[in-house]
């Protein structure tokens, strides 16, 4: 049976392919379209989907979308009328979209791609806790999934069995997590729905001065849910998402690339503080309920690497699984999961190991791409590669690293990287400087061999996906400072040699040149860009920016 | 063999004054005017594979084959054969179309790739372009041939899909073939277009005059434009390949169809590991003397600008692998003789 599932019209575009259960092919629209968190319909990533699993839009037995259209119309109806007249301008810019596109998909899938098939619509919230349960490697797990808002739903708690997936308590709009965290951000001065990560960084800065405040707005029962006061904010209004009393209470806004303030600092760890305190409710509440002692969780909320870490840490879990694609692209895997197990009562048959399930490249097109660009490079065996990569990091070199499929999910994993020493005490600068041009207070990643990752990070189980954020070990925190935060925690991936051998090679590799078995690993794009998918992608990022080296496949280019 | 030109640094078009010429660097201005539309045009997402179901799908009728594919037997055009009848689940008719030079080879994958598909399959052979295609030769080495043959043909395939009532016209044209805007099918030698503004003209010139001269061919088009125009208004049809909306390289598809079909690379051909009739190798000769490339040039070269070839391997695959004794094997056929080589 093959099933393509389809997330759009929001934000974070992406279509996935289910193969007899198995996810052959899953993809963000931005990474061909190359515009960053596009909501347009996926038409580059399920043509895509469909030519990698080695099938034709005529085998396709269904299509598969993240949510409800009409439920969340009418939401967006109501909550526009409650809202007049301050949700005049708002309504009137968001109505085109739903009268085109938003709500006509049958049109849309006939006009695009010629189907006129089978189509699920599987509830926003429900394709979320699918793409973290069905995906994980558990039995049976508590599930958790949190985000802005999809229909009304905005947080969920279940449970997930075989293959059944369970949702038994909802939070509803205007009561969301999601958007607090997106209203701050923006307040904060940076751009909703893809700023959010620099709020996190921001917040190692900062003491929660403000965590009463927060706490005052937003009311907490002891499951975790809560009622946020309205009057703070204006999710509908078309100009911002917080209103003047919450200007009153925490101050101006900031302006965006305008000065960082330490009050800034300390709203960014209050609200972090608080996320963190709603969320372990939440998960002691789940657990308590479920009696599990596994979470899956998914949602935007949790790309927050820092609460996870505190949700295993503290909500008595043994361990945890975030879906990688924990943000809208991820519900385009979960609803063809949930129609594959649940609507079909499949078993089910996947766990998701590893995220490379996006584009590859042939030796000729990588070839094609250095030749056509006038690049200088050399062919050489694997071995001699990583080799050479290894040895270039460390010497401080700085490498685009582009090899095997592109993950799914914001970050990457080590597929399409640009990789350094977490040693030197400047990298950060450095690669600030010559290429990322990344606010100062972000940190940067490790990405760390599996089996040495407790030697370095206080983490007792695996973070493939870069979504823990444990705290580094007091005796490790002099000799990796790239990726060392400044509250003491790390990003961390760990690396298995058996889902990405190549790349553990070469951090294995430089372990044996430096003596740390873990490399520095930041996205493989400039500012402002999605993350490199095709060689004449990485080669325009490799020319334009401060990249000293460049590994496509087999193939290797230096800069002199 | 040829006169040495110099060749354009980018892609492997050569100087061929009024319409092709070189700067100080070495650059075409075919590859200057490319690079300068490239900044000024509106980003363009490239034609998909859904676009090609979304097309199929609308001009999906429900006469008894689907569409007409034009396989000449040779990699593209089988593949697309085999695209239409597995990748698509539709009804092709195959035909294929002897001008009467086409090799043993070619022929025998046309059958047995529409043999092994099941799909039916309507040969046209015939002489009647013998005496046009000799006179061309002999004394209008300047006209291409393949240009002659093809207006033929096109106008054959337009008739077959009317007879047929057949609304889809697929054939195997690459992306180095298809015009800027593939996926709507205008299949135009791009009388616009300055590497083809000689051969076109000398094309049109010639038949003007020689259908005016010779009774015998008076109702043969003049142009390809001609055939078209005519062909809308009998019958309504859509051109398209596959290979402008499928991301499979031609390694891809000619391994697939060799698996698949058992087709057979020829023996010679020009360009290197590609199937083209015996005429071909006489119009690729007149080509390269008188303008110094060819149609293939021209398409490969479009090819190296989009990304998908290098300068090295178009210049491989350019390179002329074909002696005077083949050369006169073909042209004996003509009642011709090179001697001059």
């Amino acid at each position: 049976m093959n099933l393509l599932g389809i997330s759009c019209f929001y934000h974070d575009s992406a279509a996935s392919l289910l193969k007899d259960g198995k996810i052959a092919a899953a993809v963000q629209e931005e990474r061909f379209s190359r515009e960053k968190n596009t909501s347009a319909f996926p038409i580059n990533a399920v043509n895509y989907c469909v030519q990698a699993g080695g099938i034709s839009f005529e085998d396709l037995d269904a299509v598969v979308f993240h949510e409800k259209p009409f439920l969340k119309f009418a939401r967006v109806v109501s909550e526009h009328i409650r809202s007049y007249p301050f949700s005049f301008t708002n309504f009137m810019r968001t109505m085109p979209h739903w009268l085109s596109d938003r709500l006509s998909l049958p049109i849309i899938l006939e006009k695009e791609i010629g189907y006129t098939g089978k189509i699920f619509f599987v509830k926003h919230h429900l394709s979320h806790a699918a793409a973290a349960f069905l995906a994980s490697p558990f039995d049976e797990a508590a599930i958790m999934t949190v985000d802005g808002v999809g229909e009304w739903a905005t947080a969920t708690v279940g449970k997930g069995a075989g293959g059944k997936v369970e949702i038994f308590g909802e939070l509803r709009y205007p009561d969301s997590l999601g958007l607090l965290y997106t209203a701050v951000t923006s307040y904060l001065g940076f751009e909703a729905n893809g700023g959010e990560g620099k709020v996190m960084g921001l917040a190692g800065y900062g003491e929660p001065v403000y965590l009463d405040k927060f706490r005052e707005i937003v009311k907490i029962a002891e499951d975790g849910s809560f009622k946020l006061d309205e009057s703070y904010f204006g999710f509908n209004r078309a100009s911002r998402m917080f209103s003047r009393k919450f200007l009153r209470t925490f101050g101006p806004a900031r302006r965006r690339e305008r000065e960082i303030e330490k009050r800034h600092e300390d709203i960014a760890a209050s609200l972090q503080i608080f996320l963190e305190e709603v969320l372990l409710k939440m998960a002691v509440f789940v657990r308590n309920k479920t009696g599990c002692r596994r979470l899956c969780a998914a949602g935007g909320v949790f790309l927050n690497c820092v609460a996870n870490a505190r949700i295993l840490a503290e909500a008595g879990f043994e361990d945890i699984f975030v879906q990688p694609a924990s943000g809208d692209s991820g519900g385009a895997l979960g609803a063809a999961l949930y129609a594959d197990n649940v609507l079909y009562g499949e078993p089910r048959r996947y766990e998701m190991e590893h995220a490379y399930l996006g584009p590859e490249f042939s030796r000729s097109e990588i070839y094609r791409a250095l030749v056509n660009n006038d690049i200088a490079y050399e062919e050489l065996p694997e071995e001699e590669i990583i080799r050479r990569t290894a040895a270039a990091l460390s010497e401080g070199k700085i490498a685009g690293w582009f090899r095997g499929r592109t993950e799914l999910g914001p970050r990457a994993l080590g597929n399409r990287s640009i990789l350094a020493d977490p040693t030197d005490p400047a990298m950060k600068d450095i690669l600030n400087r010559k290429i990322k041009h990344r606010e100062p207070f972000r940190p940067f990643a490790p990405s760390v061999l599996e089996e040495e990752a407790e030697d370095y990070f206080e983490l007792k189980v695996r973070s493939p996906f870069m979504l823990l954020a444990p705290r580094v070990k007091k005796e490790k925190k002099n000799t990796i400072p790239a990726v060392t935060h400044v509250d003491g925690t790390a990003r961390v991936q760990t690396v298995s040699r058996r889902t990405n051998p190549s790349y553990w090679r070469l951090i294995d590799r430089f372990r044996s040149v430096k003596g740390v078995p873990m490399l520095l690993n930041t996205s493989f794009n400039l500012r402002g860009e999605p993350i490199v998918n095709s060689p004449h992608d990485a080669v325009s990022c490799f020319r334009s920016s401060g990249l000293d080296l460049l590994v496509m496949g087999d193939f290797i280019a230096e800069k002199r | 063999m040829f006169q040495d030109r110099k060749i354009c640094k980018r892609c492997v078009m050569p100087e061929s004054k009024p319409d092709i010429r070189l700067n100080e660097e070495g650059v075409c201005n075919l590859c200057l005017e490319y690079e300068k539309n490239k900044g000024r045009q509106k980003k363009q997402r490239p034609p998909l594979e859904s676009d090609l179901t979304a097309l199929l799908k609308k001009y999906r009728t429900k006469g008894e084959y689907d569409c007409l594919v034009m396989c000449s037997g040779g990699k593209d055009s089988t593949a697309a054969l085999y695209f239409m009848k597995k990748r698509y689940k539709l009804n092709p008719l195959a035909f294929t179309f002897d001008n009467g030079f086409e090799t043993e080879e070619a022929l025998e994958n046309a059958r047995s790739a529409s043999e092994k598909l099941g799909a039916d399959h309507l040969l046209f052979k015939t002489d009647k372009m013998k005496k046009m295609f000799a006179d061309a030769v002999k004394r209008h080495p300047e006209v291409v041939l393949c240009h002659l043959c093809s207006i033929w043909y096109m106008d054959l395939t337009f008739r077959m899909a009317e007879r047929f009532d057949i609304p889809v016209i697929v054939a195997g044209w690459t992306r180095g073939q298809s015009t800027e805007r593939a996926g709507v099918a205008e299949y135009r030698y791009g009388k616009d277009r300055r590497e083809f503004t000689g051969m076109g003209e000398a094309t049109r010139r010639f038949l003007k005059e020689y259908t005016r001269e010779n009774p015998g061919y008076r109702d043969f088009p003049k142009s390809i434009e001609e055939v078209i125009k005519k062909a809308r208004k009998r019958h309504r049809t859509v051109e398209i390949s596959p290979h402008w909306f499928l991301p499979y390289s031609e390694e891809e598809y000619t391994d697939l169809i060799t698996k698949e079909l058992g087709w057979k690379a020829p023996e010679n051909s020009y360009p290197a590991k590609s199937t083209n009739c015996g005429l071909n190798f006489l119009s690729v000769y007149n080509s390269m003397k008188h303008y110094g490339y060819t149609h293939y040039h021209v398409e490969m070269s479009k090819m190296i600008r989009a990304g998908l070839m290098t300068r090295d391997e178009a210049l491989e695959s350019l390179a002329i692998n074909f002696d005077k004794e083949l050369l006169n094997f073909w042209a004996a056929k003509l009642g011709h003789r090179f001697e001059e080589i």
